[in-house]
């Protein structure tokens, strides 16, 4: 298994730039997932990773092998892909042995009866053909190895998928959005087979989607995009906990972290009237920024309190979600204390609280602030304000 | 009568009419096959098959060179038919996937080729195969009508491709494939069914083709049974049932290519219709 470098990659069709210089560095046995919202080019640059599709400028490097004028074929990689692209007059056993059966294919195999004979001795040879049953038996195919494709469920399907890329057994498994034409329940059970899957393979992998549920739970490392540009690279807790800016901040968690509008001066820092005591971390931040500030803060870090708290944040309850195991209360803040989602329109913050929440809507009730994880933002620019 | 019972009377009694209408015209020729010269000419036509005249499918075989003629027209078609498919894939694939300059140039000009009628052909033809000396060979035949069938079929071919997922061919690129493996191990075996209604179009022009087969061979033993057919007719006198009988002769073997190749496309059709 190997190491990835992206190196100042850039692609552009036509005048449009799609992925702007960026630069990564996957570690050998790293489950990186490149997330974003559709049209990020996450999909573009895993293409990119596998040769689908040429590079503008910049470098791909495998270890220490530049890759990224080599044809798909030689770059040791598998690709999967989000409609599992398996051919669908082959049977499940020569979809999975069919990178094998290649990699022994001479031209002469294209002779009609003569190349068909060739060709079934090639897959029955017993390398490829242990290898196809040793594959099937991890992913639980065994039984389906001489039916078609069109005859499987979504899941046995991505499950071929998974083994035509496991046969080869590559340096680096490249996976565009593999679980996201599967029902909910599928979709967990998948993912916790392909998190299996790379434990036992110890390969690399590079995974896409949109889903940051997904990016969290399986990768090692999460690299965020948006408008082809790298927002944050690091590991799933550090995306969560040390968002870069507010776009990170805004994309990671359900629901996203509050944005409120805050500003330091002289006499303190503010919400609205409302002054607020902030960590020592914080307020060193908030005093070297000296401008308008957002200050970020998870809906499991606020608290519902009495009206008549003193510092704290009011509002009305305007809409209660339960969730089942906890409750998710949008608060409207009063005017004085405007605060802010990801639009910057709004003047709502949304409370996770435990259990069943009571609440009626328009109750008023005062937010208090548990500050501890809280981060803060440049509201100009939304760049994260560090001390 | 439920309204619904009375569309599908309607409907099946509109079949049978459009299929009495086809039909009609090969039971004629059948009937007046088997019914004898005088009655032929009787002013009440004869409705039903004179079995007593079946031996005359004998003596057409005996006294005619409709055998020879028939292999020659099978030779032709299938000729046509592989040479049709095995060059019209290659531009198909390329129209389809592939990107380069005079690409919508190229199309218009396939469409173009078709509008020019065959017989403005034959003089041009006529000298160049004088210079190839392809005049009287059954492979200039094969040639000259690949070249009006390859256009059609590219278009055929090229559609089907459209229609083969770009997904599958990446999977191909990864696993190994070259761009030709890719079209012959991939994207040949799932345009299967209409390969064969494409073989269908190629293999009836060819058995059919009358203009150039007439002009460019000469040899009696070269003739082909669209030209050996057309001869039986004479100014002075045509033998009517040995025509019919040999155009009944004449077309089985193409009902025969075509029922064949009819089961692959409708399996196809059906096959194709469930995404793997």
């Amino acid at each position: 298994m190997a190491s990835i470098k992206l190196s100042h990659i850039t692609k552009s069709f036509g005048s449009v730039t799609a992925i702007k210089d960026i630069n990564l560095d996957v570690v050998d046995g790293d489950f990186l997932v490149l997330l974003g919202p559709s049209g990020c080019g996450k999909s573009t640059l895993l293409r990119m990773l596998a040769g689908l599709e040429t590079i503008s400028d910049g470098a791909i490097y495998l270890g220490d092998r530049r890759i990224d004028g080599l044809p798909p074929s030689e770059r040791d990689m598998a690709f999967v892909f989000q409609s599992y692209a398996l051919y669908p007059h082959k049977s499940v056993g020569e979809n999975i042995g069919f990178p094998l059966l290649m990699r022994y294919f001479r031209w002469w195999f294209h002779i009609p009866i003569l190349g068909t004979i060739a060709k079934r001795r090639v897959e029955r040879s017993p390398e490829i053909a242990q290898s196809v049953t040793r594959t099937a038996k991890i992913l639980g195919l065994t039984e389906m190895l001489d039916r078609l494709p069109r005859t499987l469920s979504g899941g046995q399907r991505q499950r071929v998928a998974l083994g035509r890329a496991m046969v080869r057994q590559p340096e680096v498994f490249l996976m565009d959005e593999p679980l996201s034409n599967l029902d909910a329940k599928l979709r967990t059970t998948m993912r916790a087979e392909i998190t299996k899957l790379h434990r036992d393979l110890k390969g690399t992998f590079v995974y896409v989607t949109h889903d940051q549920v997904e990016a969290m739970t399986m990768g090692t490392k999460i690299a965020l995009l948006r408008d082809g540009q790298l927002q944050q690279f690091g590991t799933p807790r550090e995306i969560y906990e040390d968002p870069a800016n507010t776009y990170v901040a805004g994309f990671i968690g359900v629901p996203s972290m509050n944005l409120i509008r805050s500003r330091y001066s002289d006499d303190g820092f503010r919400i609205g009237p409302v002054k607020i005591t902030l960590p020592n971390r914080l307020m060193a931040a908030a005093r070297k920024a000296n401008c308008p500030t957002l200050l970020g803060v998870r809906p499991n870090a606020l608290r519902i309190g009495r009206s008549d708290e003193p510092h704290a944040l009011q509002g009305t309850v305007v809409l209660v979600e339960q969730v089942g195991a906890e409750s998710n209360v949008s608060v409207e803040l009063t005017a004085d204390a405007t605060s802010v989602e990801q639009d910057q329109s709004s003047n709502t913050i949304i409370i996770t609280t435990p259990g069943y929440s009571e609440l009626e809507l328009g109750t008023l009730i005062s937010v208090s602030m548990d500050l501890e994880q809280a981060v803060l933002f440049s509201a100009k620019t939304g760049e994260r304000i560090r001390a | 009568m439920t309204s619904g019972s009375w569309r599908q009377g309607m409907h099946i009694s509109a079949v049978l009419a459009l299929l009495g209408v086809a039909a009609f015209p090969i039971y004629w020729m059948l009937v007046t096959s088997l019914t004898s010269s005088a009655e032929t000419f009787a002013d009440a036509p004869r409705l039903v098959p004179d079995l007593s005249q079946l031996p005359i499918y004998n003596a057409v075989f005996s006294t005619t060179q409709i055998g020879v003629w028939l292999v020659n027209s099978a030779i032709v078609a299938a000729g046509t038919t592989v040479l049709s498919i095995s060059l019209a894939i290659l531009p198909a694939y390329a129209l389809s996937r592939l990107q380069f300059r005079g690409k919508g140039l190229l199309g218009l000009g396939l469409f173009a080729s078709q509008m020019l009628p065959e017989v403005m052909l034959v003089v041009p033809l006529y000298a160049i195969f004088v210079t190839l000396a392809l005049l009287d060979t059954l492979m200039g035949l094969i040639l000259v009508n690949s070249a009006f069938t390859v256009p059609v079929v590219i278009w055929i071919l090229k559609g089907a491709i459209d229609s083969v997922p770009v997904e599958l061919e990446e999977a191909a690129r990864v696993d190994g494939c070259s761009r030709i493996e890719i079209l012959l191990l991939i994207v040949a075996p799932l345009i299967a069914p209409t390969i064969a209604a494409a073989s269908v179009i190629a293999f009836f022009h060819g058995w059919n083709e009358y203009v150039f087969a007439l002009t460019f061979v000469s040899s009696e033993g070269l003739r082909t049974a669209s030209v050996g057919l057309a001869g039986f007719v004479g100014e002075l006198i045509t033998p009517i049932e040995t025509v019919m009988a040999v155009g009944i002769i004449y077309t089985l073997p193409a009902i025969t290519f075509y029922l064949v190749a009819q089961r692959y496309v409708v399996a196809g059709m059906t096959s194709g219709a469930v995404k793997g």
